[in-house]
């Protein structure tokens, strides 16, 4: 009888073997697959009602802080005191949609380290600082706030730079939403509400959106023609009142049709100060696909950015252009499938702006801890020597001119040389994408911004980025340079 | 090991009960007080007296049993009431109610001895059929007694006791009562069963009237998986009913055809009823259906993992997400909290006791102290096995209580009965 008894008990050893293996694999093999799994509440429970340490803008305006709550003054409640006009920066936090915005991406820093974890513990025995760490931004309250109530109540982005570093100056997209919304108790039936609202609140359009940027991509083309040497602004053009498209039936005509100049040749001065369309299609095709994605590339284009809040990579097909000039004489009007962030193109106008020199953008100036004491701060990079000083230089005369004299007037700021773009991208249905690009003061660039608007629902309602675009573009220039003095 | 040394460790296991407590109660943010001393008493009292009784009625008894029990419920019990103080409360009793059965259980058979349990098997058989059937009382009627079907599953029994209602599981108390009798049945028929054979080939099968028994008992474990859709216990009673048959015969035909039996049942019930579909879906991919069917497996894996290897620490963690995780997934609740390290110590305490268990089994010279230290030993084993591996998705979920461990009055009152036999057959084999 012992015989059966000892293998029976085998087998129940055999099995327990079995779950060792088993509770070994799912504890300490599989364990941060499970524990990061965003169906696990556990960690940002964990993180809820901690403190947090504080975000406040360039200015000193406080964007987020942890209050403690009256009854329990060992928990906290995350506040937003800007709400909507930084909410898709900063962010938010909440125990069951989890973080977003700045609020993820930093989460490590701004938490609290007094945790008693294993290694919090080791830290502190080591005598490093647990205390949470606050940042401040790159971010200005004012003209934040400035390009918040510009963009009114339609759906657009703004993005404001600092040419000169790269400091992200403001950072807008509309429709936005409440933050504290995702903290409180209600927070998933509010999150289910913003997911399902038509107007896509919680879509950062400065960043993570691809748009068509249009005519303002022909400061791309422009950028590129100079480079290469294919053009100077003096350099003729025919001026036909339609561009034939190589290789196609399709043609290219000016904006509300019509001639560009007299009707026999004009020069790219003109050209790009009027948004020329066939001029433009025609030096597309003389430039070549490699040249301008040359270009694209250096100004940010088809790269994955480093930034701390995610960016959509904008578009330009290079490859698929290089064989159809047909293709090619569109996309150099910065339509067919070239894409662009508005963040993308204020990278363009900053690069004019700093001598063709574009820097990293950045959005965290500092980090420092509860007394104050600066622990890292963001030094400037340079991305990319994007086009030589000269061509800069040209560019910004042509940009100078859309604002004086071209279809960018409406961004005219009294007493400042300022410098643009306009674009006008077509949304079908007779709708459009009304842009703006630009910097200012020209001869000490100090802000280069990026104002995109989305089209009207309604069918016909195309308007153009130098009617709408432009004048957010001069308020936001007014408002940065009168907050300087 | 002397039984001095087993009382230290019983009372090193009260101390941390307690202790678990303390750090529940400043994980939580409150001041640490009454509860903490409360369940060191309750600790001392219940396996301190457990303790004395074998001192006094037990005495030659293996002292491996009882420490690795009071860990296990210290462990239990520390998760218990981190995930409910009010229950935790009504475990504290509990607890002292199954330390009191063991002694009863102790004093009453230090005269009589295990063979009076061998004179009323029949009697115990009855006793457990009736049990089992209890659940499928009506739910409602003039009877203070009546059964109550929870999480699709009939196999509770509420007492109406006028000012208040008590919750039972039968099929715990019987699962005892049921393991004695086969032992006590197979060591009577011993020379039946293992006399005559037929040869089918090379294979020698059992007479075809001596799997009469086989045959009912699955027929009934059956009965119980349709009636009362408790995959845990029918399993339980079937497998135990098939290991014991092979621990008094050798024969491994009864395993074999025990296993086929089982898993023709199986796939039958798996065909047939919704629930065990469920059951193996959420087992083959728990995140399938993860808001639903697959909930409560993911939610333990969720747990474990986050746990990791030194876990969150007791009261830190957020074993509450779990559905039922004070009683089916108590191992899951103790992975969060304890990590790795705590779950390897509950296998290993649970390794321990089915050592000891085995050991007096292997020892005894007696047939049915044999086979029924074997059986009791192995139903727990074989239970623990189930549910923790339905936790840790080695098999599918079955939904039993893990035993010592589990919040549940039944299910400790069972194992502490189970436990006081098992010391008893210690007893009678050294003395």
């Amino acid at each position: 009888m012992n015989g059966p008894i000892r293998r029976l008990a085998t087998a129940l050893f055999l099995c327990f073997t079995v779950l060792l293996g088993a509770v070994t694999w799912i504890q300490a093999v599989r364990a941060d697959t499970y524990r990061s799994d965003p169906r696990n509440a556990r960690v940002a429970i964990a993180q809820a009602g901690k403190e947090r340490g504080m975000i406040v803008s360039a200015d000193g305006a406080v964007l987020a802080e942890s209050v403690p709550d009256e009854d329990d003054p060992r928990r906290f409640t995350r506040e937003y005191p800007l709400g909507p006009v930084f909410a898709h920066t900063v962010g938010y936090t909440s125990p069951i949609v989890g973080d977003g915005g700045l609020e993820a991406a930093y989460v490590d820093a701004l938490r609290s380290r007094r945790d008693l974890t294993l290694s919090d513990i080791v830290a502190a025995i080591l005598g490093r600082d647990l205390r949470p760490r606050s940042m401040r931004l790159t971010l200005d309250s004012r003209l934040q706030q400035i390009a918040y109530d510009a963009l009114g109540d339609r759906a657009g982005a703004v993005v404001a730079l600092d040419p000169r570093t790269g400091a992200v100056l403001a950072s807008v997209s509309k429709p936005s939403f409440e933050p504290t919304l995702l903290g409180g108790a209600d927070a998933a039936a509010n999150w289910d509400q913003l997911l399902q609202d038509p107007g896509r609140p919680l879509l950062d359009r400065a960043t993570r959106e691809l748009f068509p940027p249009g005519s303002t991509f022909k400061t791309v083309v422009a950028a590129a023609a100079l480079e290469a040497g294919v053009a100077g602004p003096d350099t003729l053009f025919d001026d036909p009142s339609e561009f034939q498209l190589p290789g196609s039936t399709a043609t290219i005509s000016n904006f509300g049709g019509g001639l560009c100049g007299n009707g026999s040749q004009v020069d790219l001065m003109r050209a790009f100060v009027r948004s020329c369309n066939t001029v433009f299609a025609d030096l597309a095709i003389q430039v070549g696909a490699p040249d301008i994605g040359f270009m694209a590339e250096a100004l940010g284009f088809n790269r994955d950015l480093d930034f701390p809040l995610p960016v959509a990579e904008s578009v330009f097909p290079t490859a698929e252009l290089e064989n159809d000039d047909a293709a090619l004489g569109q996309s150099g009007l910065g339509e067919r499938n070239v894409r662009a962030t508005p963040l993308q193109m204020a990278m363009v106008a900053a690069a004019v702006a700093n001598d063709g020199v574009l820097m990293q953008p950045y959005l965290v100036d500092e980090m420092f801890d509860p007394d104050g004491n600066t622990v890292s701060r963001t030094e400037p990079e340079v991305l990319s020597e994007a086009m030589s000083p000269e061509t800069a230089e040209t560019l910004t005369e042509m940009m100078e001119r859309v604002v004086t004299e071209g279809t960018g007037t409406a961004a005219t700021v009294p007493g400042v040389r300022v410098a643009g773009k306009t674009g006008t991208a077509e949304a079908g249905q007779g709708r459009s994408y009304p842009w703006f690009i630009g910097f200012a003061p020209v001869d000490d660039p100090q802000i280069a911004v990026a104002v995109m608007f989305e089209p009207l629902p309604a069918e016909g309602t195309s308007e153009t980025g130098g009617r709408v675009a432009a004048p957010v573009a001069a308020e936001l220039i007014r408002g940065w340079l009168e907050t300087r003095d | 090991m002397t039984r001095n040394t087993e009382g230290v460790l019983v009372a090193v296991a009260s101390a941390l009960a307690a202790f678990g407590v303390a750090l529940v109660e400043f994980a939580g943010g409150e001041s640490i007080g009454a509860q903490v001393g409360l369940t060191f008493l309750v600790f001392v009292i219940a396996f301190g007296g457990i303790h004395v009784a074998l001192r006094a009625w037990a005495p030659d008894a293996t002292p491996l049993l009882l420490p690795p029990v009071a860990l296990l419920a210290a462990i239990g019990f520390l998760e218990v009431y981190r995930l409910s103080p009010y229950r935790a409360g009504l475990q504290r009793w509990w607890l002292l109610l199954a330390a009191a059965v063991t002694c009863a259980v102790l004093a009453f058979l230090s005269r009589a001895g295990l063979s009076l349990l061998r004179r009323y098997r029949n009697t115990m058989l009855l006793v457990a059929v009736g049990l089992l059937l209890l659940p499928n009382l009506p739910s409602s009627g003039p009877l203070p007694i009546r059964g109550l079907t929870q999480g699709g599953s009939r196999l509770w029994v509420v007492f109406d006791l006028g000012f208040t209602e008590l919750h039972f599981q039968p099929a715990e108390i019987a699962k005892v009562l049921f393991v004695a009798f086969l032992a006590a049945y197979l060591a009577d028929r011993q020379a039946a069963l293992t006399g005559a054979h037929r040869k089918l080939g090379p294979i020698r099968i059992p007479e075809p009237r001596q799997l009469v028994p086989l045959i009912a008992v699955w027929a009934g474990s059956l009965l119980i998986l349709v009636y009362q859709r408790d995959l845990g216990a029918s399993l339980l009673l079937f497998l135990t009913f098939a290991a014991l048959l092979y621990a008094a015969t050798g024969a491994a035909g009864y395993l074999v055809a025990g296993g086929l039996l089982a898993a023709g049942g199986g796939l039958a019930a798996w065909r047939l009823f919704d629930h065990v579909q469920r059951r193996v879906q959420a087992w083959l991919d728990p995140f399938a259906d993860y808001a639903d069917t697959g909930y409560q497996v993911a939610q333990g894996l969720f747990a474990l993992g986050t746990g990791s290897l030194s876990g969150s620490g007791p009261g830190l963690g957020r074993p509450d997400l779990i559905p039922n995780a004070e009683t089916d997934f108590i191992f899951a609740a103790v992975g969060e909290e304890l990590g790795l390290a705590g779950s390897i110590a509950v296998l290993c305490c649970f390794a321990l006791f089915l050592a000891a268990g085995f050991g007096i089994a292997l020892r005894s010279r007696d047939r049915f102290r044999t086979l029924l230290a074997a059986g009791l030993t192995f139903v727990i084993g074989l239970q623990t096995f189930l549910i923790i591996g339905g936790v840790l998705r080695v098999l599918p979920l079955t939904g039993i209580t893990l035993p010592f461990m589990s919040y549940g009055g039944s299910a400790l009152i069972g194992n502490f009965l189970l436990l006081g036999l098992l010391a008893r057959a210690s007893q009678e084999e050294r003395s």
